[in-house]
């Protein structure tokens, strides 16, 4: 018995030995294959919060406060157009910042945005902000993500021109 | 013989009558003001108690960086720079539990900042 248990734990220990040399931590940019499974699995399994809606009314004061609120700490990596206009390091991540404008975002309902930007998402770097924003806060980003300006529209993050 | 009322009688009862509006009028109170501090990430006091219809006003303070309140049911706010003072002056017209949150970010746990005013009749 004991001998299938060293033997178990020597196969282990090998695998992570393994794991450590060879394995690649360059920030390099995820395959397709990576991309697509990974794709599946945040938005069919992994994000929750599927159903909830967004309690806030869809308006221009909705959106001005989305504005606002997104205007806090979320343009050092998204831009102020949420579309990484002027972040030097967007591109530069494994996996690379998203375009809040393109299918890969907008494709999650009002509840998922919510829960991401409550939660944040291993490993990307996205970090949670529940607590850091208030509900009405986060809610109203999510109406300003379904309103983003033109891309470039609002110029370069303050922090990034000088 | 023609009854005339003394000119005395006459000035006594025009001041009765005064004193007496006068005592009756409902007195314009003053609006009741109550000190709120500021500080990552509090507000002090956290809860208050006002009267439905009776006009107070918030005097927010802020000692560490700069804060707001706001109170979207409400419909005020008002926001205030680190080291001063800011005034909120409003008369609640309808009871309830409003909850008014921080809003000029102020770091981690901003989204946590609240202040809960309970209306009562």
């Amino acid at each position: 018995m004991a001998r299938i248990f060293y033997s178990i734990l020597g196969v282990a220990l090998l695998a992570l030995l393994a794991c450590i040399f060879f394995v690649n931590i360059k920030a390099d940019p995820p395959g397709k294959a990576e991309t697509a499974v990974i794709y599946w699995a945040k938005h069919k399994v992994l994000v929750k919060n599927k159903t909830q809606k967004d309690p806030l009314t869809d308006n221009a004061a909705a959106i001005s406060d989305g504005k606002d609120a997104f205007s806090h700490y979320c343009v050092a990596c998204h831009g102020l157009d949420g579309q990484n206009t002027g972040v030097p390091f967007a591109d530069r991540m494994s996996p690379p910042v998203p375009s809040l404008a393109g299918m890969d975002v907008q494709s999650y309902t009002d509840g998922q945005l919510k829960w991401i930007i409550d939660y944040g998402i291993w490993p990307s770097g996205m970090p949670g902000s529940k607590n850091t924003l208030s509900d009405d806060e986060i809610w109203s980003i999510v109406i300003y993500l379904r309103h983003l300006p033109q891309a470039g529209s609002l110029g370069e993050p303050e922090m990034y021109t000088h | 013989m023609k009854l005339k009322p003394a000119p005395l009688s006459i000035f006594a009862a025009m001041l009765l009558i005064t004193l007496f509006v006068i005592q009756t009028t409902p007195a314009q109170t003053a609006p009741r003001r109550i000190e709120v501090t500021a500080k990552r990430f509090t507000f002090t006091p956290g809860d208050i108690t006002l009267k439905k219809g009776e006009p107070v006003i918030l005097v927010l303070k802020s000692v560490d960086v700069p804060h707001g309140i706001i109170f979207k049911e409400l419909g005020v706010s008002t926001k205030v720079n680190k080291g001063q003072t800011s005034e909120l002056a409003f008369t609640p017209d309808k009871t309830g539990t409003f909850v008014g949150h921080c809003s000029v970010f102020c770091g981690s746990g901003h989204g946590t900042m609240e202040l809960t005013l309970h209306v009562v009749d």
